[in-house]
């Protein structure tokens, strides 16, 4: 996945300028900055769900392989099934099961036929790391599980659609530690077979589970790079600065 | 700790060319540095603990953990000088030339390890890779100071042992002051580069 020359506004306000980045496929990418950076922002053009917002708007490219996302024969539903989202706060829908949380997202774009479902939703919350923990009470409700389980849910409930790149926004800002270093654990091993975004507000986060680094800054991209690289010898000022804690 | 260090060998060299006993105050100073080192590194510890620092703080907290181990080293070498003018006696009682050597050598070593603690004061990078041109130097006389010992038949066996030792240990303080100006360079650039 690439973005070319990614602008975005909200009304008049510019969140991103000019953000040029190459997400290498099969890895984690972090993505950090002090607040209103226009991290989110820029993971929300990636799939599409930035132009859901009231007023906003961008240009630009994003290619998802070599095609632009925002060409007009491209539908952003499909764009957003290829490119699935995590969000802050755990929000698996609150009216269901854990077994349907997982389904729903199959049974609405019609792809799996029920047979395959029972197996679909089984191998999504193994993936998910939650299998065992949930196996024996998937017809209970999604939001009786503890917070980082429901987490894991929705990571299953985006795996069940087979995207190609899962973004994540602040997935582990509500979660304790155990649940957060389950959570990290799961992102190192979905890279395997997806590629991986994270925004976080949490450096050492960015520096345990990303294979490459990029640091925004006012909606710029100031510093991109693998991220052993970014915490051991940044090459910008400015990213010293932010990860030092000199500033943000 | 980088004074003490500095004093430690300059002791004991002082000591092993004037034939002074020394050895009691250059222990004294080793123990204390290596207790030093020890307090360095726990602290570096509870800082990554702690703080997880990154960038240039990391590279910081590393090569200040890496230093402490150097400076302990000088410690141990000053020692090593002291004990050896102990056993064997000082450079009073060896050819003038000899004499002359080690002082010579001496003084260029204190020079290199002069250096890299200024470098280490301000983090200069610059000032730190001047030291490399000493250590050629060092290194040659260490090589010269061998062969031309071998031709003297006039040396006695206490004045061939203790100088042969004595200039290797010195070999020896000038790598580790080479080693800290390789930590100052990594501090200011995060490059690592070999200065020896």
């Amino acid at each position: 996945m690439q973005s070319i020359e990614l602008n975005a506004w909200f009304g008049a306000k510019q969140a991103l300028k000019n953000v040029s980045l190459n997400i290498q496929a099969n890895a984690v990418t972090a993505i950090i900055g002090p607040s209103g950076c226009g991290k989110s922002t820029f993971i929300r053009c990636l799939n599409r769900m930035h132009e859901l917002v009231p007023g906003a708007k961008m240009s630009g490219q994003v290619l998802l392989d070599g095609k632009n996302i925002y060409s007009a024969d491209v539908d952003p539903v499909m764009i957003r099934r290829r490119v699935g989202m995590v969000f802050q706060k755990p929000n698996p829908f609150p009216t269901m099961s854990i077994y349907d949380n997982v389904a729903a997202g199959l049974r609405l774009t019609g792809a799996k036929k029920n047979k395959n479902l029972d197996e679909e939703v089984k191998r999504s919350l193994e993936q998910a790391t939650l299998w065992n923990e949930v196996k024996d009470d998937l017809k209970k409700s999604g939001t009786s599980l503890s917070g980082g389980q429901q987490q894991r849910l929705c990571i299953a409930r985006a795996i069940a659609l087979q995207p190609e790149v899962i973004l994540m926004d602040e997935p582990c800002s509500a979660l304790d530690p155990i649940a957060t270093a389950k959570i990290e654990e799961l992102i190192v091993s979905l890279k395997h077979d997806y590629t991986v975004v994270i925004v976080t507000h949490n450096m050492q986060q960015a520096a345990r589970v990303s294979d490459f680094t990029a640091f925004m800054y006012l909606g710029e991209l100031v510093e991109f790079g693998p991220t052993k690289e970014i915490f051991e010898n940044p090459k910008s000022e400015l990213t010293e600065k932010y990860i030092t804690g000199e500033f943000g | 700790m980088g004074e003490l260090t500095y004093n430690a060998v300059a002791l004991s060299v002082e000591g092993y060319i004037a034939g002074k006993r020394v050895q009691p105050k250059v222990s004294e100073m080793s123990e204390m540095l290596v207790s030093m080192s020890n307090q360095v590194e726990d602290r570096t510890f509870e800082l990554i603990a702690r703080f997880q620092p990154v960038a240039s703080d990391l590279r910081t907290i590393k090569s200040y953990m890496k230093i402490a181990y150097d400076f302990a080293r000088y410690g141990r070498y000053a020692l090593d000088i002291a004990s050896i003018n102990e056993r064997l006696g000082g450079l009073t009682a060896c050819e003038a030339w000899i004499r002359d050597y080690v002082a010579e050598m001496s003084e260029k070593v204190l020079i290199m390890m002069r250096t890299s603690l200024n470098a280490l004061k301000n983090h200069n990078p610059e000032l730190a890779q001047t030291v490399s041109k000493i250590e050629e130097e060092v290194d040659a006389m260490y090589f010269g100071f061998l062969d031309k010992l071998v031709k003297d038949a006039q040396a006695t066996n206490e004045c061939t042992i203790s100088s042969v030792l004595v200039v290797r240990y010195l070999e020896r303080i000038a790598d580790h002051a080479i080693y800290v100006a390789e930590a100052v360079v990594y501090i200011g650039t995060g490059k690592k580069l070999t200065l020896g």
